[in-house]
C-alpha cells in the first residue's frame, strides 16, 4: 500500500464516518435519555436531505442557497421531531418496548411516503456550494474540499455536544433526567420538556446530517434504511447512549469500510458486521458504554 | 306518486333507446385496431412509461390522420404494470380478453416482460418489447410470439462499450466497478468477452463490486485513483448510483486521472437536470440509445418537438422505440392485408424498418431488431443545457450476440 493510497482511504473513510456520527449521535442521545430506540431516525435524516433539496431549489435565485438550507432544513426537522415527541411518543413511554418499535416503524413508512408524495420518486442532486466546492492536493492526491468540510463539521458538532452536556445548565438537567428520572422530577426539573428538547436535538442532528450529505451524493428514497443500519452498527460498537462512543464507532466504521474495500473488497460489506459480533461477545455494552 | 313512476319509466326507456341507437351507429363505423400498451405508469420508472406512451401516441395520431391502416383507425390502450409481474400479467389478460387487443407492446421490467411473454406464447398473440433489456427474452426464452424493437443488455452494457473503446482509446489496464448483482456481473462479462477479443493485450486489473443501491463510492474511488489503471469501466451503475458516483469521482478528480468508460451515461434521462458547472462524467466514453441532438433526419426533430409538447420533457429511447413499433405493425398489417397474427409475424421476420435513425432490420432468427447503439464522449455543447455525448458514432449489428452465439446459448439450456 502506497502513502497516497493510505491517505486517500483514511480521509475518505473519516469524512463518511463523520456524517454517520451525526446521525448516530442523535440516535444515541435520544436512547440515552428517553430510552426510546427510534427506528425512524434514518427517516428524519432522509427528510433532512429532501428538505435540503427542496430549499436549495426554492431559493435557487438567491446566492448561497445551500447555506440557507443548511440553516433551516435541520431546524424544520427538529420541529418535526418535536411534534412527533409531543403527539406520538409521549403516549407510549409507560408501555412495553414493543409499542415503541411499532410506532417508530410506522413513522418510517409515513415519512418515506410523505417524501415520495412531496418530492417525487426521481433522483435529485444538490451541487457543492462555494467556497467548499473545490479540490485540494494532499500528499499528491486530489481531495475534494467538501469532504474536509464534512470532517470539520463532524468535529465541531462533537465538541459542541460535549460542551453542551458537560458545562451548561441545560446539559446538567439532561444528565440528571438520564441518570434518574424520578429524582430529577422531584428536584423540580420539567422532565417532559427535557424529553422534548432532547428528541428535538437528536432530530436536529439527523436533519443536519441529511442536509450535509446531498452535495456529495444524491437525494433518493431508500437512504433512510441504508443509514439506520450503519448507525445501529456504530452505536453497538461504541456503546448505546454514549456520545464519545458514537464518535469512536463512526470513525472505526468509516475506516473499516474504506480499508476493507482497499484490501479485500469482496468482504468489505461483512467487516462491520464481524466487528459488531466481536464487540457484542467481548463487551456487550460497547467500547465506551457502561454496563447496566 | 304514480306519475313519478311513469315518468321514470319513460326516462329509462328513452335512455335505453338512445343507447341502442348509438350502439349500432358506432359499430357501423370501422372498428379500430387495438394495440395494448403495458408499462410502468406510476412509481420510480414511470417517466419511461409516460414517455413511451407519448411515442406510441404520436405515431398513432400521424397514422390516423393519414387515414389509418386498411381504412381502420389505430387505438392504443394503456395499462400500468406497477413493475409487478402478476399485475402485468393480469393487465395483459384483460387487454386481450376484455379489450380485444390485437397486439401487446411495452414493459420496462424484464420480469414483467417474461410473464407476458409466457402468456402470449400460450395465447398465440404478438408481444413486442419496447424497453426491457434482459437479453434472455429473445435468446434463451425466445418463442415465435415475442419481438423486441429496442437494444438489449448485451450490446448496450457490454459489447457496444467494448467496440467503442477498441475503436477509440484502446485502454490497456482497466479497473471495473459494478453493482453486485446479476445484470452487473453479466455486463462486465460481456464487456470483457468482446474487448479482450478486440484488444488482446488489454487487462482487467481489478474488479470492484459495490452492493446494489450504494450511494457512497468514495472509498472505491480513492482505491481506483491509486490502482495504476489507465481507464475504469462502470458495470451497470445507473440512475441514482451513477449520479452519486459521478459527483464523487468528479470531486476526487478521477476523470482527470484516468479515462472513463461509463455505459448509460449518454442517455438523457439521468442527466437532463445537470447544468453546466455541476459535476458530470467529464470526457467519459458513453453509450446512448437515442441521441436526438445528433440525428439529422427532420422526422426525428419533429418527433422530439411533438414529444415535448405532449408531456413536457425530452423523449427517452422508449418513446422512439414505441413509435417504431406502431409503424412496424402498420407496415406488417398493410403487407399482409389483414390483422392476422401468424401472417404478421411472418411479415415482421426479416422486415427492415425504415426509420428516422436509418434502416433497422429485424433479425428473423431471434426477432430482435438490430437497433443501433450510439456512443460518444460526454461534454457540453452550446445548444443543449445538459451534458451529452459528442463526436457521436454508431454501432449496428456487430454490437449484438451473433446468431451462432445465441444458438449455443439456447442449446446449453
Amino acid at each position: 500500500m502506497t502513502w497516497e493510497a493510505l491517505a486517500g482511504q483514511t480521509l475518505s473513510g473519516i469524512s463518511v464516518g463523520m456524517v454517520l456520527f451525526l446521525i448516530a449521535a442523535g440516535l444515541s442521545i435520544i436512547f440515552g435519555t428517553l430510552k426510546v430506540l427510534n427506528l425512524a431516525h434514518g427517516s428524519l435524516y432522509m427528510t433532512g436531505s429532501f428538505l435540503c433539496y427542496g430549499l436549495t431549489s426554492l431559493l435557487s435565485q438567491i446566492p448561497g442557497a445551500y447555506w440557507w438550507a443548511l440553516l433551516f432544513a435541520p431546524i424544520l426537522v427538529a420541529v418535526l421531531g418535536g411534534i412527533i415527541e409531543i403527539f406520538l411518543l409521549r403516549r407510549i413511554y409507560d408501555q412495553e418496548m414493543l409499542y415503541q418499535y411499532i410506532l417508530t416503524f410506522a413513522l418510517i413508512l409515513i415519512l418515506g411516503d410523505a417524501c415520495k408524495f412531496l418530492f417525487g420518486v426521481g433522483y435529485q442532486t444538490v451541487a457543492a456550494p462555494w467556497p467548499v466546492n473545490g479540490k485540494v492536493f494532499l500528499w499528491g492526491l486530489s481531495f475534494p474540499v467538501y469532504n474536509l468540510f464534512l470532517i470539520g463539521c463532524g468535529l465541531a458538532v462533537f465538541l459542541g455536544l460535549i460542551v453542551l452536556m458537560r458545562y451548561t445548565a441545560l446539559g446538567r438537567n439532561v444528565r440528571a433526567v438520564t441518570y434518574n428520572r424520578e429524582m430529577a422530577n422531584a428536584l423540580g426539573i420539567n422532565v417532559p420538556k427535557v424529553y422534548t428538547g432532547v428528541f428535538m436535538l437528536g432530530s436536529y442532528l439527523a436533519g443536519l446530517a441529511g442536509t450535509l450529505m446531498p452535495p456529495m451524493s444524491v437525494v433518493a428514497l431508500g437512504s433512510d434504511m441504508a443509514v439506520i443500519i450503519e448507525c445501529f452498527i456504530i452505536v453497538v460498537i461504541g456503546g448505546l447512549g454514549s456520545l464519545p462512543g458514537a464518535f469512536l464507532g463512526a470513525i472505526i466504521l468509516g475506516l473499516l469500510n474504506a480499508f476493507g474495500i482497499y484490501i479485500i473488497p469482496k468482504l468489505a460489506v461483512a467487516f462491520a458486521f464481524m466487528l459488531m459480533i466481536v464487540v457484542l461477545i467481548i463487551r456487550p455494552w460497547g467500547l465506551l458504554g457502561k454496563p447496566e | 306518486m304514480k306519475r313519478r313512476v311513469i315518468r321514470s319509466i319513460v326516462l329509462t326507456v328513452s335512455i335505453a333507446l338512445i343507447f341502442s341507437w348509438i350502439g349500432p351507429a358506432q359499430a357501423a363505423e370501422k372498428t379500430p385496431i387495438v394495440i395494448g400498451f403495458i408499462h410502468s405508469m406510476s412509481g420510480a420508472m414511470s417517466m419511461y412509461g409516460i414517455s413511451s406512451e407519448a411515442g406510441g401516441k404520436i405515431a398513432i395520431d400521424e397514422i390516423n390522420a393519414a387515414g389509418g391502416v386498411l381504412g381502420r383507425p389505430l387505438k392504443m390502450i394503456t395499462r400500468d404494470d406497477k413493475l409487478n409481474p402478476e399485475t402485468g400479467l393480469r393487465e395483459a389478460k384483460d387487454l386481450l380478453l376484455s379489450e380485444k387487443a390485437d397486439f401487446l407492446t411495452g414493459t420496462i421490467s424484464s420480469a414483467v416482460a417474461l410473464a407476458i411473454s409466457n402468456y402470449v406464447k400460450r395465447e398465440k398473440k404478438l408481444f413486442i418489447v419496447n424497453i426491457s433489456q434482459s437479453s434472455s427474452l429473445t435468446e434463451e426464452n425466445w418463442h415465435r410470439y415475442i419481438f423486441r424493437i429496442d437494444t438489449n443488455a448485451v450490446p448496450y452494457w457490454g459489447y457496444a462499450p467494448a467496440i467503442a473503446l477498441a475503436k477509440t482509446w484502446k485502454a490497456k489496464k482497466i479497473i471495473s466497478l459494478g453493482f453486485d448483482y446479476e445484470t452487473g456481473k453479466n455486463s462486465l462479462k460481456a464487456f470483457k468477452e468482446k474487448y479482450l477479443q478486440l484488444v488482446p493485450d488489454a487487462k482487467i486489473i481489478d474488479e470492484l463490486w459495490a452492493p446494489l443501491g450504494t450511494t457512497d463510492f468514495t472509498a472505491y474511488i480513492t482505491k481506483m485513483a491509486n490502482s495504476g489503471a489507465d481507464a475504469f469501466f462502470l458495470a451497470c451503475i445507473y440512475g441514482g448510483g451513477e449520479l452519486a458516483f459521478t459527483k464523487q469521482a468528479y470531486a476526487f478528480g478521477l476523470y482527470e486521472k484516468m479515462k472513463a468508460i461509463q455505459p448509460c451515461a449518454g442517455d438523457v434521462e439521468t442527466w437532463y437536470q445537470v447544468k453546466k458547472g455541476e459535476s458530470y462524467p467529464k470526457g467519459a466514453l458513453a453509450t446512448c440509445r437515442y441521441p436526438f441532438w445528433a440525428i439529422q433526419d427532420p422526422k426525428s426533430k419533429a418527433f422530439v418537438e411533438k414529444h415535448q409538447k405532449l408531456v413536457g420533457f425530452w423523449p427517452s429511447y422508449g418513446a422512439m422505440n414505441q413509435y417504431f413499433i406502431v409503424y412496424a405493425l402498420k407496415d406488417a398489417i398493410e403487407k399482409v392485408g389483414a390483422v392476422d397474427t401468424e401472417k404478421i409475424i411472418t411479415a415482421l421476420e426479416g422486415m427492415t424498418l425504415n426509420t428516422f435513425v436509418g434502416k433497422v432490420p429485424i433479425r428473423a432468427y431471434d426477432h430482435q431488431a438490430m437497433m443501433p447503439n450510439w456512443y460518444g464522449v460526454m461534454d457540453f455543447s452550446p445548444n443543449l443545457t445538459f451534458p451529452h455525448i459528442t463526436k457521436v458514432d454508431v454501432i449496428g449489428e456487430e454490437g449484438y450476440h451473433s446468431v451462432d452465439k445465441i444458438k449455443a446459448l439456447r442449446g446449453g439450456k
